[in-house]
């Protein structure tokens, strides 16, 4: 009998820890999509396709998934613009300048979720200090309706997400030999040139998990929606939550989870697909 | 192609002073070598030449006119690295012909001109391979031809050969060397290896913490050093220092030495009585009876080398010369010897603080 590599062992308390908190999960959860609707419990006896059918026949719903995912993406590209400059000054700062650097970006992330976005219902409110600085300023002459809006929404979910972007970029950036800056000046680049067509394909093995990231949190991000968005505007996640907390509607709330992740995989999907030349030859 | 002047550059990082007043001049096709310990300023140089630093006072000069405020991307030159800074994202051929892309020279002109480069440093059938699935001597050619192609006024090349094994460094010396001569760009080359500068180089400057020690052809470098700090980078080099400095007019010196006067050759201008070392390459020395050398001295190592036999010799003032003998020599430590030196290749400098 031969042993199993130890190499194997090693990989066991990690499989371990996905098929119980992700694989059993997900499964029951993909289950349960299946079943029909309860009278007296969460979840009926038989299975139906019913809630499936229910989603795609119906436009509400179409719309939703829609507005969630091109949410996303939105927060995703705001987020990569936002993220590029400072992941590249944060890339050249060394010494205590790093690490203060690194401290600001974190911060985001050191307040707790339901503080961090009651401090935006704060700012953005009609006679929070955002609206009042903007008309100090003579800015704006009477108080902008920010919050309930998708713009707080989105703004809100760029800002907690900014260091998921930053990081790797940060990472990728500072994986950039110098030389090849100036090799490439000494080609005759300009500093445009530079950027197009060295540093931005080179720093892609970090604008991928970050654009990744993002994206999976903010398809899923669920209280600050909740918190921001108000009742005019539907996400998915909030749906979702409702339907299984709210009305207790087990399989239809299970049926929504599974249209919404399996559609976060198909763009995510597509998105590596397309860029999967780019970061073959851009990976170090 | 243009003749190169560098005068009096300067360069200074907070406290420390790179390069103290480097003067240099590359006529049109020369290929001049800085050679040095690291930290003399030879890198630092050429990245003022290459424009990747702008130097705090001086000046250089490409065919008469100041470069010093045309930005790097402007100056036409082609610049080699030590680690080929070869794009790790681009095929070989989309490496060497960047530059012509951003020059937006016409796709047919662009393919011929890299097939041609590529042909010339002996690429042929590597084009659509990345950088790292090349070997690093294909490597460092792909970095060479990268430069050429775009018909540089000057090449710049900082330790080209460093990161290959030896038996490459000689291949792609060659190539560097004979590619600059048909070509006949201007070419400054960084070395801290003084037998790539001897063989290639029109001229050498010896660099010593941020100055040039001496600037002149790897003959003169090698037999004519200005200094000691110049013969010991150049060479197996003995050193004896000497008494009585005579002038005898048109750089000759008659010397007291190790017992014996002699007269010869040595750096113009050392004034009477001044303290001076001379210079006794071990090709200049040869074993005699006793009695007939110059010199006497005692045996005091040898190793049988197998083309040479080396020897130490110990002088009456202690002073040490090694020489390298005919294999078959018969001594041993102990003996008594002579030393014959052969006065053309024996030379006279001043001293000098190290």
């Amino acid at each position: 009998m031969r042993l199993p590599k130890p190499r194997l062992l090693l990989a066991v308390p990690a499989i371990a820890l996905i098929f119980v908190f992700m694989i059993l999960p997900i499964t029951n959860m993909a289950e349960m999509s299946f079943r029909t609707t309860g009278t007296s419990e969460p979840f009926g006896e038989d299975y139906t396709l019913a809630h499936y059918s229910r989603i795609f026949g119906d436009a509400y719903y179409w719309g939703v998934l829609v507005r969630s995912l091109l949410t996303a993406a939105t927060v995703t590209v705001l987020c990569l613009l936002v993220s590029y400059p400072i992941a590249w000054h944060m890339s050249k700062a060394k010494g205590m300048k790093a690490v203060f650097l690194y401290a600001c970006i974190a911060s985001p992330l050191m307040t707790g979720v339901l503080v961090r976005n009651f401090g935006w219902m704060i700012v953005a409110a009609l006679n929070g200090p955002l609206n009042e600085t903007l008309m100090a300023l003579g800015i704006i002459e009477r108080p902008l309706r920010l919050l309930f809006t998708q713009g707080l929404v989105i703004l809100a979910l760029v800002h907690v997400f900014v260091p998921f972007m930053v990081l790797p970029i940060n990472n990728a950036l500072r994986n950039i030999s110098p030389t090849l800056i100036e090799a490439s000046t000494s080609m005759g680049a300009s500093r445009r040139d530079v950027f197009r067509d060295i540093i931005l394909p080179l720093s892609f093995p970090g604008i991928y998990p970050g654009v990744i990231l993002v994206y999976v949190l903010a398809v899923a991000a669920f209280v600050t929606p909740a918190l921001l968005g108000g009742q005019m505007v539907s996400y998915m996640p909030t749906l979702i939550i409702g339907e299984l907390t709210g009305t207790f509607q087990w399989p239809f709330g299970s049926a929504l989870a599974i249209v919404l992740s399996l559609s976060t995989v198909i763009v995510v999907a597509i998105f590596t697909a397309l860029t999967a030349k780019l970061m073959e030859r851009s990976k170090a | 192609m243009a003749t190169v002047e560098v005068r009096d550059l300067r360069k200074r990082y907070h406290n420390f002073l790179a390069l103290d007043g480097v003067s240099l001049k590359a006529e049109s096709g020369q290929l001049v070598t800085l050679l040095g310990p690291s930290g003399c300023g030879k890198s630092t140089t050429l990245r003022c030449l290459a424009g990747f630093l702008e130097p705090n006072g001086g000046e250089i000069t490409v065919a008469g006119e100041s470069i010093l405020s045309t930005p790097a991307n402007r100056r036409g030159f082609g610049v080699v690295f030590q680690n080929y800074a070869l794009f790790p994202h681009m095929t070989v051929a989309e490496n060497i012909g960047y530059g012509l892309k951003l020059q937006k020279v016409s796709k047919s002109e662009l393919t011929s001109r890299v097939n041609e480069v590529m042909d010339l440093v002996r690429l042929d059938g590597l084009s659509d391979r990345l950088p790292r699935e090349i070997s690093g001597g294909q490597q460092q050619r792909v970095a060479l031809a990268r430069a050429l192609v775009l018909k540089p006024k000057l090449l710049l090349l900082d330790e080209p050969l460093a990161n290959l094994d030896a038996r490459l460094r000689d291949e792609v010396r060659w190539l560097i060397r004979d590619l600059q001569q048909q070509s006949g760009i201007t070419a400054f080359y960084v070395t801290h290896d003084q037998s790539e500068a001897m063989a290639m180089s029109d001229m050498v400057a010896v660099m010593k913490a941020g100055r040039v020690a001496q600037f002149a052809t790897p003959r003169e470098i090698y037999q004519k050093p200005t200094e000691r700090y110049v013969a010991d980078f150049t060479g197996e080099a003995n050193f004896l220092s000497c008494t009585d400095v005579t002038p005898q007019g048109d750089g000759r010196y008659a010397i007291a030495v190790a017992g014996t006067t002699l007269e010869l050759g040595g750096v113009p201008g050392i004034a009477s009585g001044a303290p001076a070392e001379l210079l006794l390459r071990p090709e200049a020395l040869e074993l005699t009876m006793p009695e007939s050398g110059t010199f006497r001295g005692t045996v005091t190592k040898s190793a049988f080398l197998g083309a040479a036999l080396h020897c130490e010799i110990t002088l009456p003032d202690d002073s040490i010369l090694k020489l390298s003998a005919e294999p078959n020599t018969q001594v041993t430590t102990g003996d008594a010897v002579g030393i014959a030196i052969d006065r053309s290749h024996a030379w006279l400098m001043p001293k000098v603080a190290p």
